[in-house]
């Protein structure tokens, strides 16, 4: 078996959430390399979409962004946000979502927008931008979770998972059957229970300890009867996910370093500017 | 509704600044992520433009440009790029911390409807009503109530989550080209270009090249904004450097990388500014300054090559009114046989 980086791990897992013949939105980094790998390994009929109004994109590398056109050569469908999310997504057609977490509580809402108090925050992550609406509407959302964490309450409610659990996201009007699906972090895979809601651990990557991922959930983390060890990447699934996005194989700290050392080269060749403030690192 | 119908816009970037942005206007960004208007938006900074309210889907440099030169106190945005992990102070957590910057938190999905709304003359506009159970909805900034809110759809009876429409002062876009009254072409990535530049009740427009309108004319489809909305027409070349804009250049990741590694604290952050707005007089000769800098092996690794799109084919017959013979299809009569008949049956009228 090859030797596999935990991006490799988890974006190959993801990609195997996703079906032939489905429609995906995708933002950047993991959700566009799952979407990618599904399409040149088990899913060529994949519609890959993002929420800028590029849709039926064939992606050759990974985008800088949600309307970075750059990365295929040409589309089928040219629109723009709000007919991607009228007749787009709020017409059902989104089968399939992505979204990297911040925060997740029990029930799979989350937050992507401060960490500590609003008023006085510690950290601003990005903000909503069109989370709330994918994770409300789409058919399913495959969660990421890198640098995140679970807490019992969400510093900022920014996305709507099951609320409060059971048929409450439902009642509050959001799509029959929708709702995230997994989530896929550096240690685990975790499902939500068909009744309650509740997030379960279903599968352990491999090399985790079941303690690790415990001691990270503040409540009594919910396992599943049959719990079973997260499939490796293939050798074949590597070799794609190399070839298409070396940057997410090396995972984001590695990319930084490798942009610090590009910027290096070009500032060697001009002498007159002064060493910039070193960028931060993750 | 003041309309703008001259023939001949075209001007500088400075003096489309002058003549057209007041301190304390609203405006709203008519590109997001793509093909971004930064010669303009460094414009407004030269010119040290005060207490502007701003309307942007997802910022990536320019909100901290703008906040960094103290342009913007007021930002209703849904993203803000992070360049950064948690150490990183950025300029808009500094600006917010000083209470420099009062923000608005929105979707992109509803803050692009408020000015769809307003685009269409419409008060409000509905929206997906499952975001309501989100802090988004539930906690007001600095619009307070005057953001989202709830009606009965009179159809189903059933309770509507609303956004209000908006009229920016002005909107400032970039585009691959326009005539030189301003009917705008964009192509790429469309995302809130048509409903921010619709909704502001006029464009300040830049654009990579200026053409005659029998181009315009000839490709109808690719005008995203037309010359009624448009105040001002600049020409500008690399005009959304260091964003990206198809049939023109790439994304220059390396520049952009250098100026978040100044973003860290004010002291380097204004060197930057001081060496690439304040420091410049135009785009042009920032591009100059790149070229000088970098090289131009480094600038020209970013042009684009082509792809062409295959020409929709607007063709017709043609066929005139009256053909080279004096003969008219439409009629089935010549121009005599038409004088003729006016003569005896059209009751013409003895001048």
């Amino acid at each position: 078996m090859a030797d596999y980086t935990v991006s490799e791990l988890i974006l190959s897992r993801a990609a195997k959430e996703i079906h032939d013949g489905e429609m995906v939105v995708i933002g950047q980094g993991i959700a566009m390399g799952a979407g990618v790998l599904a399409k040149r390994t088990h899913a060529p009929n994949l519609v890959i979409l993002t929420e800028a109004g590029l849709l039926g994109i064939d992606p050759f590398k990974v985008p800088n962004h949600i309307a970075d056109p750059s990365c295929t050569r040409g589309f089928t469908y040219s629109c723009d946000m709000t007919d991607i999310f009228t007749t787009v997504l709020n017409r059902g057609y989104v089968d399939v979502s992505f979204l990297g977490v911040g925060q997740i509580d029990k029930f799979g809402n989350m937050n992507s927008s401060y960490i500590g108090d609003p008023d006085n925050y510690e950290f601003r992550m990005t903000g909503a931008g069109g989370a709330p609406e994918f994770v409300g509407y789409s058919g399913r959302t495959i969660l990421t979770m890198l640098g995140g964490e679970f807490v019992e309450t969400l510093d900022y409610f920014t996305s709507p998972g099951y609320l409060e659990g059971g048929n409450s996201r439902y009642e509050a009007g959001m799509p029959e059957d929708s709702g995230p699906e997994i989530l896929i972090s550096n240690k685990g895979v975790f499902k939500f229970d068909q009744v309650t809601k509740e997030i379960y651990l279903s599968e352990i990557h491999p090399k985790v300890n079941l303690a690790d991922i415990k001691s990270a959930v503040p409540w009594d983390l919910k396992i599943s009867d049959s719990l079973i060890e997260t499939a490796p990447p293939s050798e074949t699934e590597i070799e794609i996910v190399r070839n298409f996005a070396p940057e997410i194989s090396m995972g984001r700290a590695l990319q930084i370093e490798t942009l610090i050392n590009r910027v290096f080269r070009l500032l060697e060749k001009n002498s007159k500017q002064e060493p910039v403030h070193p960028l931060p690192n993750e | 509704m003041q309309k703008y119908m001259d023939r001949d816009k075209r001007m500088t970037a400075r003096e489309a600044i002058e003549q057209f942005v007041n301190d304390g206007d609203t405006f709203a960004f008519a590109n997001c992520l793509y093909s971004m208007p930064l010669a303009l938006s460094h414009e407004l900074i030269r010119q040290k433009k005060k207490n502007l309210m701003v309307f942007q889907q997802g910022g990536v440099e320019e909100i901290d440009q703008l906040l960094s030169a103290r342009v913007i106190d007021r930002l209703v945005m849904a993203y803000n790029f992070r360049a950064g992990g948690r150490r990183l102070v950025t300029p808009l957590d500094r600006a917010m911390k000083e209470n420099r910057v009062e923000v608005e938190e929105m979707t992109n999905h509803t803050l692009l409807s408020m000015m769809k709304a307003g685009a269409m003359g419409y008060p409000f506009i509905p929206v997906m009503s499952g975001i309501k159970t989100t802090d988004v909805v539930k906690k007001q900034g600095f619009l307070k109530d005057q953001r989202f809110g709830e009606t009965i759809d009179p159809f189903s009876g059933e309770k509507t989550l609303v956004v209000k429409g908006y009229n920016p002062d002005f909107a400032l876009m970039h585009v691959q080209r326009a005539d030189k009254a301003g009917n705008g072409q964009l192509w790429g990535a469309m995302i809130n270009s048509k409903w921010a530049s619709l909704a502001s009740n006029k464009v300040i427009l830049s654009a990579e090249e200026i053409v005659d309108t029998e181009v315009i004319m000839s490709a109808p489809h690719l005008t995203i904004v037309p010359s009624h909305k448009v105040c001002a027409v600049v020409e500008c070349p690399w005009g959304a450097h260091p964003t990206e804009l198809a049939g023109h250049y790439d994304c220059d990741m390396i520049f952009r990388a250098l100026f978040f590694g100044s973003t860290g604290n004010d002291e380097s952050l204004e060197k930057w500014m001081d060496e690439w707005i304040f420091g410049m007089k135009d785009r042009q000769e920032y591009i100059q300054h790149y070229i000088e800098l970098y090289g131009d092996d480094t600038l020209n690794a970013l042009k684009a090559k082509p792809y062409l799109s295959t020409p929709a084919d607007y063709g017709f017959t043609f066929n005139q009114t009256w053909n080279s013979d004096g003969y008219s299809n439409q009629l089935g009569l010549n121009k005599e046989e038409f004088v003729n008949m006016l003569k005896e049956k059209g009751g013409l009228i003895n001048g």
